[in-house]
């Protein structure tokens, strides 16, 4: 009974506004004080469609995610367990400086960063921008994990050593599996950060690399409704086709733990 | 974008031995026949930086000028969406690390925009004069030499001209001067708004205000400090009258005019206002704008405004960029442009260039002016715009 | 080797990537800020800003905003996490919870334009019952921006809080209660210490992206005072860029103010931490 009702509250006030955004992009004039639609139309997903760039943008988009997700993982899953089992000095000071992409406001750093990506070569091409997502991702993927292995204790490192296994793989098969709640909302949470940049894509990809959001966020400078609410359903649509990747990954990933 | 350049202009560019990164600049260019550069734009790939949030406008580019640039030059063309004053910034940063690796190709600019753009040396250089549908632009047009006070210099070539209109629903007798607009606003709370300063079009509405304080355009012809001095507080004494009777009596503007659009289409409030007079026809097609939605000029006046093409300083394909901005003040683009389901506004052609069936076509189009040439105000200086940027939230807003 | 020299190893590529970018646009910002040349000192820009209405104001308004946001989004997010772990046997109800996360802030925002606009649809709803329906949305109660930001960090201190909540004894609250401690007290001693490292951290977080965000207080926002992004905004593009240092010197105060912040509120989670640990 309780569940019922947690469930229903979840519902209603997280999942129904996102389905309300859909309702929206099919209708045709629907303004206050109407309650309910009364015409339907499909212009606005004929509009997205119609767009030349959209399959390039959900394909850079996409492509650009998951690498910027791979990345985060790569890099944050070392820092985070250095965090949380390290026994660092200085640890307060290591941890505001990876926290410094979300202290500082991009709009004041963005000229630096353009810079840095000219003189690397990397500015208007992919590789800058997957490199400059990592800023907005790291600090939370680094956290998230840090949390994740603050819980394992650190008795279990301990029981490693005793069985005298290498550590390396004893990391994989017997620490990661054990983080896969923490690893799962650190690569969605990532996904999703990555997706939705605009200031930071736009200016180091300077509109050649076209992301989802370089089509979108001038629509939303117009009055469009119905466009913008069909776009925004396709940006909650793809975490969604993320978190059921990572899923089959993850299970695969499981089945060949066991076999072997 | 940098694709492979053509033998001759290779060798022209490297003979011109300045150093500059081995881009060919709109003097070597400006001596070779049109038709040379015609054939070195065969090819080329270039992207233009353009606000993207209209799909009638985004439908023009995509749906004529595209694949006419495909199949007449084989050129591909693709629209870059960003906001002026962010590929400003852009282009600054590359000018600042040298990077002549450019990555836009055209620039759709004018005004305030077009004074920072060649201020900062961002733009390509005088081309204006290598186009050869130049032919059908009135040269005489006070535009093609001046816009908002910043001498043109061929630096951009004009590519649209629209006036500022207002829109109104549900009003039985809109109003049709500012007086009747002011005196309106006060009979009906709360109906009318009109944008922060710093978006163009809520600035626009205050050099209306400047020219209605104003006793005639010639006072504001040029940028005149001293009649500031003087009428600067009538100016803002008129918006702060007006305040009160607004949407949300004035203790809130909306911050673009795409707010206001909103604002409008959901009828909170029940005027907007903007550049390009025929701007509500596609949006009332889409089902955004209500039915009943009247499109007004003010016979006391409307600011009459032109935007531009430009290059940015390190295009990597200068030749294409020119086809491709010369195919667009062809009279054929041109009066594609007019088409309201498209884009669907003002054309920059001279009537006596075009032929008459060219002309007739125009006239079609058009129909009967909204705001009859009479009644086109001048554009102000760009200093003007600054001004009321720098003044309006303090004498206005916080004024409450 | 030992363990404190790996564990740097293990960093030091994050920390050079860091120091490379963000601390050489933070160089640069405040080289910009700067006033070289200038007849009026090299700090003019904070100077001017100093003595600037708009700015104080912008920044009352920042603060207050990033306050109220925080602590609603830590109160409700504590009590749907602590609600749900108890009511729910399965943990499939975090993905119902994880929606909000699923979509960017400024699709959010629209949202609550959408339901809460003075023609939204909860207006709808309350005229065709005969009611009204009060201003929410570019108020100057910022009661919009805050409504947002809410219902998109609930959810991401949810994320954070549960492991604590998956991993905490519930032997601790069984014996505190046959003890027979009331709700409170059983929660202060039996909770409180875990939580709140977690929840001082997740509201630095918060706290600090909502005052440098821009998007949501741009489209739900007031004219003046406008939230300190907006203004930085404004300052940094109107016109013709002069009034950009003023920007860049508002963005390196609001930077100083929050690495400040970051190093308190990191330094008090840490010790908290390590009691914790003590205690366990």
């Amino acid at each position: 009974m309780r569940s019922i009702l947690g469930w229903s509250m979840l519902l209603l006030v997280f999942v129904v506004p996102v389905l309300f955004l859909f309702l929206r992009s099919i209708t045709f004039g629907w303004r206050y004080p109407d309650l309910f639609p009364s015409d339907w139309s499909m212009r606005a997903w004929h509009v997205i469609a119609g767009d030349p760039q959209i399959l390039q943008a959900l394909l850079t988009t996409m492509l650009v995610g998951i690498t910027v997700v791979a990345l985060n993982l790569l890099l944050g899953i070392p820092a985070a367990y250095a965090l949380s089992h390290g026994r660092l000095k200085g640890v307060v000071w290591l941890e505001t400086i990876l926290f410094l992409p979300i202290l500082v406001p991009v709009l004041a750093i963005a000229m630096g960063l353009h810079i840095t990506m000219i003189r690397l070569g990397l500015a208007d091409h992919i590789s800058g921008v997957i490199l400059i997502h990592l800023l907005p991702t790291l600090p939370y993927t680094i956290r998230v994990l840090r949390s994740g292995f603050d819980r394992i204790a650190p008795g279990w490192r301990r029981l490693g050593d005793t069985l005298g296994a290498p550590r390396i793989t004893l990391f994989v098969t017997g620490l990661l599996p054990m983080m896969r709640p923490s690893l799962r909302s650190a690569a969605v949470l990532a996904f999703v950060i990555s997706l939705s940049q605009y200031v930071l894509t736009a200016i180091i990809g300077g509109g050649q690399v076209t992301t989802l959001p370089l089509l979108y966020y001038p629509f939303f400078d117009s009055a469009d409704q119905a466009v913008i609410a069909g776009f925004s359903v396709v940006f909650a649509a793809l975490p969604a086709v993320f978190l059921l990747l990572w899923e089959s990954l993850m299970a695969g990933f499981t089945y060949l733990l066991r076999r072997t | 974008m940098k694709r492979y350049v053509p033998l001759p202009l290779l060798l022209a560019a490297a003979a011109c031995a300045d150093g500059e990164g081995g881009a060919e600049d709109a003097d070597t260019l400006s001596e070779a026949p049109w038709e040379e550069i015609e054939e070195a734009a065969s090819g080329a790939e270039i992207s233009m930086y353009m606000w993207g949030g209209d799909e009638g406008i985004n439908a023009y580019m995509d749906e004529v000028v595209a694949p006419h640039l495909e199949e007449e030059y084989d050129i591909t063309f693709s629209r870059q969406p960003m906001d002026a004053p962010e590929f400003l910034s852009r282009l600054m940063t590359e000018r600042e690390a040298d990077s002549m690796d450019g990555s836009g190709d055209i620039l759709w600019i004018n005004g305030e925009n077009f004074r920072t753009a060649k201020e900062n040396e961002l733009l390509y250089g005088s081309f204006a004069d290598m186009l050869p549908n130049m032919d059908y632009i009135n040269e005489e047009a006070p535009y093609v030499e001046n816009d908002m006070g910043t001498a043109v210099e061929g630096m951009q070539v004009p590519w649209g001209n629209v006036q500022y209109a207002f829109q109104f629903q549900g009003a039985e007798d809109p109003p049709e001067t500012m007086e009747e607009l002011l005196d309106w606003a006060e009979e009906n709370p709360g109906s009318m708004t009109y944008p922060d300063v710093s978006n163009d079009t809520g600035n626009g509405f205050v050099r209306h205000i400047l020219h209605h304080v104003a006793e005639s355009p010639e006072d504001l012809a040029e940028y005149d400090e001293a009649w500031l001095e003087e009428n600067g507080d009538d100016v803002w004494e008129t918006l702060r009258e007006l305040a009160p009777h607004l949407w949300r009596e004035g203790e809130t503007y909306p911050d673009s005019l795409s707010q206001q659009d909103q604002l409008f289409a959901d009828g909170e409030v029940s005027m907007t206002l903007g550049f390009n007079e025929h701007r509500a026809e596609s949006l009332i097609e889409q089902g955004t704008f209500p039915e009943d939605t009247e499109t007004i000029g003010l016979t006391s006046g409307s600011i009459s405004s032109v935007h531009y093409l430009s290059m940015p300083f390190n295009t990597t394909e200068p030749e294409a960029a020119l086809v491709a901005i010369n195919y667009m003040l062809s009279p054929e683009a041109q009066i594609a442009k007019l088409e309201p389901s498209r884009w669907g506004e003002g054309h920059i052609l001279d009537l006596d260039a075009v032929s008459s069936g060219e002309r007739d076509e125009i006239e079609a189009m058009v129909g009967e002016e909204v705001v009859p040439q009479e009644d086109a105000l001048p554009e102000l200086d760009a200093r003007y715009v600054d001004w009321i940027q720098d003044n309006w939230e303090q004498e206005v807003v916080q004024q409450r | 080797m030992s363990s404190s020299v790996k564990s740097w190893l293990l960093l030091l590529p994050l920390l050079v990537f860091m120091i490379l970018f963000v601390g050489q646009g933070m160089f640069r910002a405040f080289q910009e800020s700067l006033d070289v040349g200038g007849s009026s000192g090299i700090f003019a820009n904070y100077e001017a800003l100093a003595a600037d209405g708009t700015f104080h104001a912008a920044l009352g308004v920042s603060v207050y905003v990033a306050f109220v946001s925080t602590m609603l989004s830590l109160l409700l997010g504590l009590l749907v996490t602590r609600t749900l772990t108890s009511w729910m046997k399965s943990d499939t109800w975090k993905l119902g919870a994880w929606f909000p996360m699923l979509i960017p802030h400024f699709v959010g925002a629209y949202l609550i334009l959408l339901f809460f606009a003075p023609t939204g649809w909860f207006a709808s709803a309350a005229a065709s019952a005969g009611l009204g329906f009060p201003v929410m949305v570019q108020d100057t109660a910022y009661i919009g921006v805050i409504l947002t930001y809410v219902w998109k960090e609930i959810p991401f201190v949810v994320l954070m809080l549960l492991p604590v909540y998956q991993e905490m004894d519930g032997r601790m609250q069984e014996v505190s209660r046959s003890l027979g401690a009331g709700r409170w007290t059983g929660f202060r001693f039996t909770e409180w210490p875990w939580v709140r490292p977690v929840l001082l951290e997740t509201g630095l977080i918060l706290f600090v992206f909502v005052i440098g965000a821009f998007e949501v207080p741009a489209l739900l926002g007031v004219t003046y005072p406008s939230m300190v992004p907006v203004l930085a905004f404004d300052w940094f593009y109107q016109s013709g860029w002069s009034t950009r240092p003023l920007a860049q010197a508002m963005m390196v105060l609001l930077m100083l103010g929050s690495i400040l912040l970051a190093l308190l509120l990191l330094t008090t989670a840490y010790r908290w931490r390590e009691r914790g640990r003590s205690h366990a």
